[in-house]
């Protein structure tokens, strides 16, 4: 093993592992309560500078073999995850000032970069655990409300199901091939072998699970409203993205046998109408993301019935716009939206005339996860649905078109709302978040630039 | 080069005073105004100048830029305007200013944003003319529809919600099928000959099997019919017009529907040509049961609004008419008609919006004998009222007049070879312009003439901004209606363009590629 590959090409993960330390022992040695903000803010940037360099670099090594791969495929994931999450901490300021907090979303990010590199299931394992445990904690730190102790547990409990299923899934994989490498996963794909079967199903019903699709969704609508807002943005766009980079190494280019194609289209589809549909009757903004995310897991999934490089583009694209214009929403959203008893659509009614930035933001994010042109999330669909009509899945790419024009309803009603009803007496007027504008300018760059012009992004995939 | 920063800096001027628009500070509702009518008139002039430079003796693309967009999928940013879209670039520009001056006083909620939708919408109608991409032209037609959405849900009526929504989920289930058709399209082209390409003329060249092209002209027909709108999917309009503000009308009415008339004719027809020909009949059909349905729903209404709303319906039936024809003549008279029609139409909600500003209704029998109250008004109206029924001299009699034309050339030789029904179809259409004469002579006389009647009095007549709208637009339409020849030698090479297109046959043979 040669240690000089190893602390070069993991330095994304060495920079978050230091800055983990540095936090929880700037703790322990001042004795009291310290604001972790700084460090976690500078550790992730710090981060994301390393893989961004080792990226330009073209960087491709395997410190681990056979267990943790670093080279563009997995860089370019990493660099997005680490991006995602610098506004989301702007948007923690507000709610949480101590280190438990920061150390656990770092610990969380440490996870999933290791799951976008990991080359084997017991990477792929260590790295789910790592990005999830944390999350489970960071729903209940909310405002140790009754809720959030229930959207916690429920998560746990379904998250634990899931990790089962995929310990079990590796397991047969194990049983078929005789080797716990991702190799075996993707030989696996495209076997009939009932073994082989098996093993792939178990493990993509363990990824369905924790990306919310439909029948596993449950747990999502619960868990997005009962965290508090900075958490629910890290768990739409992060965690959503570490799911599916997991599935995106452990496919690769490979087209799924046609057993699997059935799983992998129908399950998706039916997360896309019923997601977009249950959304249509939300009250509570949150709640509403949360179905939108299960339509969005369903859009994401779909990319795996296409092969080869284009499928890494497409995720690798859908992940950024989805997480930027998410986050967006989430950074300029009024406060009441934290509470859960006034997490109610009625306080958007008349933003556009208290607050109109906030607003129109709000309108752009919501257009561009109803996929219109020309937001970002327009190419981001274009992408997935290229992949599938490419792939000569013609009536899959209609039903998944129409299923994503079943969402735009809700979307739209949440412009209503801002812009076109009267002013709520009950609106909520609290201030918005401190950093509010920081973290939405840092989403709107690349919101703007993906916007117009997304062959900046395309041309690094 | 000097060409195409021209066109470039006309399409994108409204984006220039967006930003304006934005960085104005809040409540200056006056300087909002006067930026946004500098603009359109800057707008306007610049493309008078394309208009003036347009030389109608080239084919192909004139002030064209072409630019890789996305340079991975063969996506470019590539404008230009040819002889199909130069009318209609044309007419959008000479609204502009008139819709930014007639919104003056009817809208003070919300100016800033309201000014910003206007130019926004501005942008996209003027992308979707000039595109030369299919991912380019998506891009521009798909967002039409928020500036749309907003203008309509903000500012307009009591049932604007319910409008406004109806509007854009009608056109977003279009445009969603539509988008699988291209992506469709582009790749089935990738697959056999390896090309990436979403320009115009590369996709003309694709040859496909005929039953492919049913299924995606199908896909591309129901958005654009959608837009047009054709009967049975017109549903929408109505609610959109009455519900929409004056200015939302009038883009609506004006600019808008034109984008399914200009959609047929650039993207749908030339590119499946052979199942254009198998759907002629029914795509024929639906024409005239437009023209005549609309007609006879705008003989009933109560709603001044509702009238000129169902009569757009049946003037664009002539518009599908002339273009199905794929006879010369009634090509041309679909494109002149396309003009007249926003001329017309767009003067008529601008009306209404002005007597709706003084008396705050639109139903009919509120109305009576305006002559003498409003002579000036009047006088408009009732130009705009013989307009829009087609009376010679109009802008309206020329297009409609060849549109029937066309429809009748096309019908007689197959007349001849024993084949009724295109004539059939001919026939009744012609008896839309007759329905046409009764409904808006109707209205007319009851709103104008007659016991004098109205809400409340006494109320001003036109003033000196309204009345200078309306000499700009009456004259346009004078000059169109009395000197047809100029127009149509800007589109007669575009027409004839389109007429091969269409006529020609590919479902087997493998054409070059043409583009590169």
């Amino acid at each position: 093993m040669n240690w000089g590959v190893a602390l070069v090409s993991m330095l994304p993960e060495h920079v978050l592992l230091v800055g983990l330390v540095v936090l929880l022992l700037a703790e322990v040695a001042s004795g009291r309560n310290r604001d972790g903000f700084a460090v976690a803010f500078v550790t992730v940037a710090a981060a994301a500078a390393a893989a961004c360099m080792l990226f330009s670099a073209g960087l491709v090594a395997s410190p681990f073999p056979g267990h943790f791969f670093a080279g563009p495929t997995t860089l370019m994931p990493k660099i997005a995850v680490l991006a995602l999450t610098l506004p989301v901490l702007l948007l923690s300021r507000d709610d949480f000032a101590d280190t438990r907090y920061y150390a656990l979303v770092i610990s969380s990010l440490y996870g999933a970069c290791f799951v976008i590199s990991s080359s084997s299931f017991l990477t792929l394992f260590l790295g789910i655990e790592i990005m999830s445990l944390p999350v489970y904690v960071l729903v209940l730190l909310a405002f140790l409300r009754a809720e959030s102790t229930e959207a916690a547990l429920k998560y746990l409990v379904l998250g634990g199901t899931a990790t089962a299923m995929l310990l079990m899934g590796a397991s047969f994989l194990y049983g078929w091939s005789g080797s716990l490498g991702i190799e075996a996963f993707r030989s696996a794909v495209t076997s009939t072998d009932p073994l082989a079967v098996a093993g792939v199903v178990m493990v993509v019903v363990a990824l369905f699970v924790k990306a919310a699709v439909v029948p596993f969704h449950a747990w999502a609508p619960d868990a997005y409203e009962g965290a508090s807002v900075p958490v629910t943005a890290y768990m739409a766009t992060v965690i959503k993205a570490g799911v599916l980079f997991a599935a995106l190494r452990l496919f690769g280019p490979k087209a799924p046998s046609a057993p699997l194609t059935v799983l992998l289209a129908a399950l998706p589809l039916v997360s896309m109408v019923w997601g977009n549909l249950a959304a249509i009757r939300q009250t509570s903004f949150r709640r509403m993301i949360a179905y939108s995310s299960i339509a969005h897991a369903g859009y994401l999934f779909y990319a795996f019935l296409g092969a080869g490089p284009g499928r890494y583009q497409a995720i690798v694209f859908y992940v950024v716009a989805y997480g930027v214009m998410n986050v967006l929403a989430f950074a300029v959203l009024p406060r009441g939206i934290d509470d859960t008893r006034q997490d109610h659509l009625d306080v958007l009614k008349g933003l556009f005339h208290r607050r109109p930035y906030a607003a129109l933001t709000i309108a752009a994010a919501m257009l561009s996860l109803a996929g219109l042109p020309p937001l970002p999330g327009f190419v981001a669909k274009f992408l997935i649905f290229r992949n599938v009509l490419a792939a000569g899945y013609t009536t899959y790419a209609v039903l998944g078109l129409v299923a994503s024009y079943l969402g735009i309803y809700f979307y739209l009603r949440v412009i209503q709302y801002m812009f076109m009803s009267a002013e709520e007496p009950m609106a909520v007027r609290g201030r918005p978040r401190r950093l509010a504008l920081a973290a939405s300018l840092l989403c709107l760059v690349p919101a703007i630039l993906l916007s117009f012009f997304p062959g900046w992004l395309l041309d690094q995939l | 080069m000097a060409d195409s920063t021209l066109l470039n800096l006309v399409l994108w001027l409204p984006v220039l005073g967006m930003a304006g628009i934005a960085v104005l500070p809040k409540g200056n509702d006056s300087a909002v105004r006067s930026l946004s009518l500098v603009l359109m008139l800057v707008q306007l002039a610049l493309t008078a100048v394309l208009y003036l430079h347009f030389d109608p003796n080239v084919s192909g693309l004139q002030f064209a830029t072409r630019r890789p967009w996305i340079a991975a999928w063969g996506v470019d940013y590539s404008i230009g305007l040819d002889g199909i879209n130069v009318l209609l670039v044309a007419l959008t520009a000479f609204l502009g200013p008139l819709v930014v001056a007639g919104a003056f006083s009817a809208i003070q909620k919300d100016v800033k944003l309201f000014y910003a939708m206007v130019l926004f919408i501005q942008f996209a109608m003027l992308g979707t003319f000039v595109a030369q991409d299919l991912f380019l032209f998506y891009v521009f037609w798909e967002a039409m529809l928020i500036p749309m959405f907003l203008i309509i849900g903000i500012w307009g009526g009591e049932r604007r919600i319910y409008a406004t929504l109806k509007f854009v989920l009608y056109t977003a289930f279009g445009s969603i099928l539509m988008l699988a058709a291209l992506i469709y399209l582009v790749y089935s082209m990738h697959r056999t000959n390896g090309a990436m390409s979403f320009g115009f003329t590369a996709l003309y060249a694709k040859s496909l099997p005929l039953e492919t092209q049913m299924w995606l002209l199908a896909a591309f027909a129901l958005s654009f019919a959608i837009k047009v709108p054709m009967v049975p999917l017109h549903t929408w309009l109505p609610d959109a017009h009455v519900e929409a503000p004056t200015t939302g009308s009038v883009i609506l009415a004006g600019v808008l529907l034109k984008m399914g008339t200009y959609g047929f004719m650039k993207l749908g027809f030339p590119l499946f040509p052979d199942a254009t020909r198998a759907f002629a009949p029914a795509l024929m059909t639906l024409s005239v049961i437009s023209i005549v349905y609309g007609a006879c729903l705008a003989l009933v209404q109560t709603d001044i609004k509702k009238v000129i709303a169902y009569s757009s319906i049946s003037h664009l039936g002539y518009v599908m008419l002339g273009l199905v024809s794929l006879d010369l003549v009634g090509i041309q008279g679909a494109i002149l008609q396309m003009v007249s029609h926003g001329l017309v139409a767009g003067g008529l909600f601008l009306m209404v919006g002005m007597i709706y500003e003084r008396c705050h209704t639109r139903d009919i029998a509120a109305y009576g004998g305006l002559a003498k109250l409003l002579p000036v008004f009047s006088v408009f109206f009732t130009i705009l009222t013989l307009a829009s029924i087609g009376l010679p001299t109009t802008s309206g009699f020329a297009g409609e007049f060849m549109a029937l034309l066309g429809a009748f050339n096309a019908a007689w030789p197959l007349h001849e070879a024993g084949y009724n029904l295109p004539l059939v179809l001919a026939v009744v259409a012609v008896s839309g312009v007759v329905l046409g004469a009764l409904y808006m002579l109707w209205l007319a006389q009851r709103m104008l003439f007659g016991p004098v009647k109205a809400p409340h009095q006494p109320f001003p007549d036109l003033n000196a901004r309204e009345r200078t709208i309306l000499i700009v637009l009456v004259a346009a339409i004078f000059a169109i209606g009395l000197y047809p020849q100029e127009p149509l030698r800007k589109t007669e090479l575009g027409a004839r363009e389109y007429q091969q297109l269409v006529l020609r046959t590919h479902t087997t043979a493998n054409h070059p590629e043409s583009d590169e």
